[in-house]
């Protein structure tokens, strides 16, 4: 499976939501990474034929993805980051809805279906009405009718939003089971749902994709380093002014600063190994993303 | 007596009188009503005695009826036209129909041009007498009042296919749906069958029921008289059966337009709300902007008027197309029906195309 983006924009009016994006994909997890608003779920729904680009292309396998039509829809899975369902529909009967829509004879329907409720943790729950599971139910029936089809390119626009730190776990765990020998590509703005899962991890900001690579290289990517100091209590509001702060914690003797920094910012900083979160932290900034959260 | 009893006994009445209406039936209705109205019944000061009287004569009121519309004249109707003529004057009804006409059209109260004033006398000639009598109350009755009720049964049909494209948008339900394999081709056409089975079977089975209850109530004899026993001035030489099928054929062109409209605005607004409002717009705002603005020959083809076909039938609205006259029904009847179809790859186009944004 190869999925081919050429100079591939979108704008808005006047507004550039995705700016000439340039790569290649192939098997594998690809974690997009970007604040709100950074053109992320833009960017996947055209890769979902949802939204036409302005220019540029999308090629699968050297086929325009827009030509393919149904065909290429037929190797797609995709969980919205609003996950719109029927609210009176069971799980059962939602998905075999889906199904139907994936064009899936009835009895594979039923099979699939049967296979993927408890696969994704609902066999419980298959009876009840979608509008009665919790957050976390309804993004696994999420992953499930993106599933449904065994897709060979899965696409999940921000899976753990809302989902409390257990179910994130649970649901980092079953994307990664379900990544063996298809393209899926991730998008959040959580750094620790892709840190270990994604094979390549892209930076994204304003419509543009800044960097790429492995976390390690991503990580090594950022030219300033990272220092862990204790300070009085009193003087943390000057070094947030200062430096980009990463983490605080507060303890008997002060407060423990986690600070990006080319310069040690103190004699006493002791240098540190540079997180993801940092990285995200040093590219994006604290309050990036406040604007334009749905694009 | 009164309900379904009564109208099982004024039908039998009025069947007494059953067969073709030639001249000397007529001669004997006129007899008939004259010994009535010599029963002493009839003249006496008693009003509970004069209706016994009145009631005697229910079973020749159908025939009355037609004596009377010849012998009053044309925007008018005489109750007791009948009371005034012989029996002889009688025979002339069928041919007084077409004087009545040709005075009315040289009178230029209303303007024709000389081909409809043609068209007219022609299809006033043209039709076959003398007519087939026996009771047709019960298909009076369903003439009569089946436009307001398919009015309501397009009002609820639209009602219910107005979320058909718009509940996957107000569900957000919309992303996965337009990313499945056939969610812009396949399943789009599900949805406009959908759309066209709930018209569809709807129209028809209600339609169904309540011809069959009123007709069971009040009887169906008479589907194949003339429909001028219940419009005498009819340019339309049809059965009550083949009018009524004209007006369930016009009701479900415009059942099926403002359902159709209602879908692709449901669609293109990805709103259920506003597309509810759209065969009230069609249907129920029409008739009052025909008549605030005077464009008489516009309003005549507004969609509301092919649920409105009795109407047409029972008027004189023509068009002349090419030198060629035709009633309205008969234009937009097909018009609308062609319009539908081309509403069809629309209503596909907008919605199999959608962008979600």
């Amino acid at each position: 499976m190869k999925l081919e983006l050429h100079d591939l924009t979108k704008r808005f009016g006047e507004f550039t939501a995705v700016d000439h994006i340039h790569m290649t994909m192939h098997n594998g997890v690809y974690g997009l990474l970007g604040v709100n608003g950074a053109g992320k779920t833009t960017f996947m729904r055209m890769l979902c034929t949802l939204l036409k680009p302005t220019s540029g292309s999308i090629l699968c396998n050297g086929k325009d993805i827009f030509k393919m039509d149904g065909e290429y829809r037929k190797l797609l899975g995709y969980l919205p980051q609003e996950f719109g369902f029927y609210p009176e529909f069971t799980v059962q009967d939602y998905l075999l809805y889906i199904a139907a829509l994936k064009g899936l004879r009835p009895a594979v329907a039923k099979k699939r279906v049967k296979e993927l409720i408890p696969r994704v943790g609902l066999a419980k729950a298959a009876n009840k009405k979608m509008k009665k599971l919790s957050g976390g139910m309804k993004r696994r029936a999420g992953i499930a009718q993106a599933m449904l089809n065994n897709p060979r390119i899965l696409i999940l626009d921000e899976p753990t939003a809302g989902l409390d730190p257990n179910e994130r776990i649970r649901f980092r765990n079953l994307i990664s089971e379900l990544s063996e020998e298809r393209l899926v590509l991730l998008s959040t703005h959580i750094v620790s749902d892709i840190e270990y899962i994604a094979n390549e991890i892209w930076l994204m900001k304003d419509g543009k994709l800044m960097h790429k690579g492995t976390a390690d290289e991503i990580i090594n990517s950022m030219p300033e380093a990272v220092w862990e100091c204790m300070v009085e209590k009193g003087m943390v509001s000057d070094f947030i002014k200062k430096y980009q702060i990463s983490n605080m914690k507060s303890e008997p003797q002060g407060v423990l600063l986690r600070i990006i920094s080319q310069k040690r910012p103190l004699p006493n900083a002791k240098r540190t190994k540079a997180s993801l979160e940092d990285v995200f932290l040093y590219y994006f900034g604290e309050k990036a993303g406040d604007e334009n959260a749905e694009i | 007596m009164i309900g379904i009893a009564a109208a099982k006994k004024l039908r039998a009445e009025k069947n007494e009188w059953a067969g073709y209406l030639t001249e000397d039936v007529f001669a004997e209705v006129i007899r008939e009503n004259e010994r009535i109205n010599n029963l002493p019944e009839a003249l006496s000061e008693d009003i509970q005695e004069q209706n016994k009287a009145y009631a005697k004569k229910q079973g020749i009121s159908g025939i009355a009826t037609l004596i009377n519309h010849s012998y009053s004249a044309w925007r008018d109707y005489d109750y007791f036209a009948i009371d005034h003529i012989s029996a002889e004057e009688a025979k002339q009804v069928y041919t007084k129909r077409i004087s009545l006409l040709k005075g009315y059209l040289e009178s230029g109260e209303e303007r024709f041009t000389d081909a409809q004033k043609n068209f007219l006398i022609g299809r006033y000639e043209s039709l076959k007498t003398p007519f087939y009598y026996e009771y047709t109350d019960g298909w009076e009755a369903l003439l009569q009042n089946i436009s307001t009720f398919i009015l309501m049964l397009a009002l609820v049909i639209g009602f219910l296919v107005s979320g058909i494209f718009s509940d996957e948008f107000q569900t957000k339900a919309d992303s996965i749906f337009f990313s499945s394999k056939l969610g812009r081709n396949k399943a789009v056409v599900s949805k406009i069958s959908a759309g066209f089975l709930i018209t569809t079977v709807l129209y028809i089975v209600f339609i169904i029921l309540y011809t069959v209850i009123l007709l069971l109530t009040l009887g169906a004899d008479g589907a194949n008289c003339p429909i001028q026993f219940d419009l005498w001035r009819s340019a339309y030489n049809v059965t009550f059966f083949q009018a009524y099928l004209l007006i369930i054929v016009g009701g479900y062109v415009g059942t099926l337009f403002a359902a159709l409209l209602s879908m692709i605005v449901s669609a293109a607004s990805r709103s259920t709300a506003t597309a509810i409002i759209v065969p009230f717009v069609i249907l129920c705002a029409f008739p009052f902007l025909s008549r605030i603005i005077t464009l008489p020959g516009i309003c005549s083809f507004f969609p509301d008027q092919l649920l409105e076909i009795y109407l047409d039938i029972k008027e004189f609205d023509l068009v002349e197309l090419g030198g060629k006259v035709m009633s309205v029904a008969t234009v937009i009847i097909p018009s609308y029906m062609v319009v539908c179809i081309f509403l069809l790859p629309m209503l596909y186009h907008v919605y199999g195309r959608a962008e979600i944004k």
